[in-house]
């Protein structure tokens, strides 16, 4: 048969994801610095890069997950929720700003701020992943409906108001390496380094591969098919324990709608990155190419004086083009 | 009127890639009259029916109705010529009522489009009491035993003008009960002018309520008969037609014969799906199963594997009780399942090649890390020991033929060092030569000292493969064949119950 450049084949042939992915970024750069010089501009590039950190690394565990097929939806509400309990910590037991003293805890305050983020991190990522293999329902609807009970809770918590951490905790966020590489990217491409080894070299990883390609072939291969999801879960969890730090460092204040964003963006990236919705598919530089796309696309909106409001209208279009455009180039599954 | 054919076909034929499904096949069936199609799997009865009922068409052929003649037919034309169609499989809307479903193809509306359902509940409880169906029509369909959900399907057929009604497999899903209503309502309407086409492989029940006989093997009418002209035995031979075993490549395990049972399967069990089975098998020998298609091969093959829930069943290897939990256990004590649906249950097709070769020897080992260089050449060796076709192992295995797909389910299983090894119809959809060549592999194993059980529904598959064939009906062993014992008739004749007595 022959093979038109745009049929499935065609598609497939000419490009593999990586390399469309890096024509769009190259070509939103030169768009944005065409618009305006200054996008390309070293401090510039820098300041994308510790913006995208935390998308990146909460990114990460959502890609992960997605190549065993399961969605989490509520990682926005989970960082916002961390967020909170976070800052809730630091600001009532370090104190309201950093010279007042409150006594033998105030030190202790930062350690405990990252000690109960990971816990709570870890048990909303077991909760998550108990009631999704549990229900045997679409992992979507089910994370969804945990999207709202953590961002309930987080305004429960917060009574809605923010928290201020009067620069108590900063070199996390801000902290900078030489004076040159932001803190926040190195976490970044650490945990983006991770998450290739883990799918590339670990059982583990393979067994997401095969649980998102075919999960009733995986258990018949004597896959510990619902263990591994449920570890998927609590990888995003953890994940998301570290995003918040790093998020509420940079800030300097949380509310509870902080990081709602990251739901979409982490999923937007991914899933532009290659990764199947169905599963089965994805890589780790997959998920850090679509992470800078995305990243890259929302600098380059507020640098060319776009409509803030805009942003949102570009990031759905993404994921519904490259669902589709995904789902037109698979093998017809 | 007795002789005149409310239908008639004449050469129809019917060609998929590399089968030819009906080949010139003249049909012709009676006012009034109960006409048997018989069959073994992919005889073409399926086919030649949907045909009928105008889902299919055919490459030609002509079909005549009433006298008139019909080149092309459709669903709904056929519908409406009278030819109802009661599939094998229910086609029913669990959530709507008994009445609903009766008449979902047209209900009663009010003029704001609203459905009259005491309307149409009237009209359904009309009509099932014409039937002799005791069902109120207000039931919902999920408060329905399988039995009660058939004969609805049934009542279906009869909420419209129904000339030629065609049966597939009808008392499958039916008890003695269920079987005395429909006989009762065929012997009633056909003495009213209507012509059914039936078609089961139970034979018993051709005897019963059959006029004529119509044989099928391999897409082509063998014979017909008038039911009291003719005896079981007859169509046995005529369904089994030539013996085609000539492609017998293996010669039955001498030797081994004295040895002690090694794998023992004991008293397996569950409820209305396999019927305390037990059997054994040697070291070194091919045991199949045999049998109809629903008489619970592959449920036994998923209980023993661990993958389905029993009510009782052990297993036994070597006098050790090895009774596997789940898949994960079963594969650690050295029992591989290939199942009989290659793509749904045994292969990441969107993966290469080597990781679905890998992917139970790591399910197996423990251990973080993966051993890649390692993997890669020894998932080269195997593909290449069982001559997998495909330039690389990094190959999808979504591109391969159905043959090469099957060889990486069996490179999966023995790289995994499984010792017994269930074959659920390994041959299905796949090519003559690599038909042959898995058989050839079978026979290494078998020779190395591997166990191995085989499920087919290709007969003559399961005598040249074989040592012995047991086979199953309703979920019970009815037979083990061996020697003289194991050829096409014993196991069909088994498969079928031909010389059970009545069963009601």
């Amino acid at each position: 048969m022959k093979v038109n450049a745009f049929s499935r084949e065609g598609l497939r042939r000419r490009f593999s994801q990586s390399t469309m992915l890096v024509i769009m970024i190259v070509v939103v750069a030169i768009v944005a610095t065409i618009v305006n010089p200054k996008f390309l501009r070293i401090t510039n590039i820098i300041n994308i890069f510790q913006q995208i950190s935390v998308l990146g690394i909460v990114a990460c565990g959502v890609g992960m997950l997605l190549v065993s097929g399961y969605i989490d939806i509520s990682v926005g509400a989970q960082v916002s929720l961390l967020g909170i309990i976070l800052s809730g910590i630091i600001q009532n037991v370090g104190g309201i700003a950093p010279d007042a003293s409150n006594g033998w805890l105030q030190p202790l305050a930062i350690p405990m701020a990252f000690v109960v983020s990971f816990i709570v991190g870890f048990a909303m990522g077991l909760v998550n992943g108990i009631i999704v293999i549990k229900s045997r329902v679409t992992s979507f609807i089910i994370t969804l409906g945990f999207a709202s009970v953590y961002k309930g809770i987080a305004l429960l918590v917060s009574g809605g108001a923010s928290y201020m951490l009067f620069g108590r905790f900063e070199w996390l966020g801000r902290g900078r390496i030489l004076n040159v590489i932001p803190i926040p990217i190195l976490f970044f491409l650490g945990i983006v380094v991770f998450t290739h080894i883990v799918l590339k070299f670990f059982r583990y990883g393979r067994f997401l591969y095969a649980i998102g390609g075919n999960r009733k072939a995986a258990y018949v291969s004597g896959i510990n098919t619902d263990g591994i999801i449920l570890r998927g879960y609590v990888v995003v969890g953890l994940l998301n324990a570290l995003a918040a730090l790093i998020l509420i460092s940079r800030v300097g204040s949380a509310l509870a709608t902080t990081g709602e964003a990251y739901a979409l963006d982490a999923l937007a990236s991914v899933i532009v990155g290659g990764v199947a919705i169905t599963g089965g598919k994805g890589t780790a530089l997959s998920f850090f190419l679509g992470v800078v796309l995305i990243g890259l696309l929302g600098n380059a909106l507020i640098i060319m004086n776009v409509n803030p409001y805009v942003r949102d209208v570009v990031i759905g279009s993404i994921i519904i083009i490259a669902v589709s455009i995904s789902h037109i180039t698979s093998d017809g599954a | 009127m007795q002789d005149a054919n409310i239908l008639e076909a004449e050469k129809i034929n019917k060609r998929y890639p590399g089968v030819k499904a009906l080949d010139e096949v003249d049909f012709d069936l009676r006012y009034g009259e109960v006409q048997a199609l018989v069959g073994q799997n992919g005889a073409g009865k399926s086919t030649f029916i949907e045909i009928v009922a105008g889902s299919i068409q055919p490459d030609s052929g002509l079909i005549t109705l009433d006298g008139g003649a019909h080149p092309h037919l459709d669903p709904s034309k056929s519908i409406e010529l009278g030819i109802q169609t009661v599939h094998q499989e229910n086609q029913l809307v669990e959530e709507l009522s008994v009445a609903e479903n009766i008449y979902l193809y047209n209900l009663p509306k009010t003029r704001l489009g609203f459905v009259k359902l005491t309307t149409c509940i009237e009209a359904a409880d009309n009509l099932l009491g014409e039937l002799g169906i005791g069902i109120s029509s207000a039931k919902k369909l999920t408060e329905l035993t399988p039995v009660q959900k058939k004969l609805i399907s049934i009542a279906k057929a009869f909420s419209r003008k129904a000339k030629i009604l065609i049966l597939d497999e009808p008392t499958a899903a039916l008890d003695t009960h269920g079987k005395n209503i429909l006989f009762d309502i065929v012997r009633r309407y056909t003495k009213k002018g209507l012509s059914v086409i039936y078609i089961s492989h139970h034979l018993g029940e051709i005897f019963e309520i059959c006029d004529r006989v119509t044989i099928f093997k391999d897409g082509r009418r063998i014979n017909t008969h008038r039911v009291a002209e003719t005896d079981m035995n007859v169509i046995v031979k005529e369904m089994i037609g030539k013996s085609t075993t000539s492609l017998i490549i293996r010669q039955t395990a001498t030797g081994l014969d004295a040895g002690e049972p090694s794998l023992e399967v004991r008293d397996y069990h569950r409820q209305g799906a396999v019927d305390h089975v037990s059997f054994s098998v040697r070291q070194g020998e091919i045991f199949g199963i045999g049998g109809l298609v629903g008489a619970g091969r592959t449920e036994l093959a998923r209980m023993i594997f661990g993958l389905d829930e029993k009510d009782s069943g052990e297993l036994v290897y070597r006098n050790r009780n090895i009774t596997p939990t789940d898949p994960n256990d079963a594969i650690r004590k050295g029992i591989g399942l290939l199942t009989e649906d290659r793509k749904e249950n045994g292969l990441v097709v969107i993966r290469p090649i080597f990781e679905n070769i890998s992917l139970v020897r790591f399910a197996k080992n423990r251990g973080a890390f993966m051993h890649l260089k390692r993997e890669r050449s020894d998932t080269e060796a195997i593909s290449k020991q069982l001559n997998v076709k495909t330039p690389t192992i990094a190959q999808l295995v979504i591109n391969l033929s159905g043959g090469n797909q099957q060889k990486v389910v069996l490179a999966k299983w023995l790289f995994a060092e499984a010792e017994v090894l269930i074959f659920d119809e390994p041959t299905i959809g796949i090519d003559v030569g690599s038909k042959s060549e898995i058989y050839g592999l079978m026979d290494g194993l078998a020779k190395s000292g591997k166990i191995i059980i085989m499920i087919s529904s290709d007969n003559p598959e399961l005598i040249s493969v074989c040592d012995r064939v047991g086979v199953m009906r309703f979920g019970k062993l009815v037979a083990v064949l061996d020697g003289e014992q194991k050829n096409e008739e014993n196991i069909l004749k088994f498969s079928m119950g031909v010389d059970e007595k009545d069963e009601t």
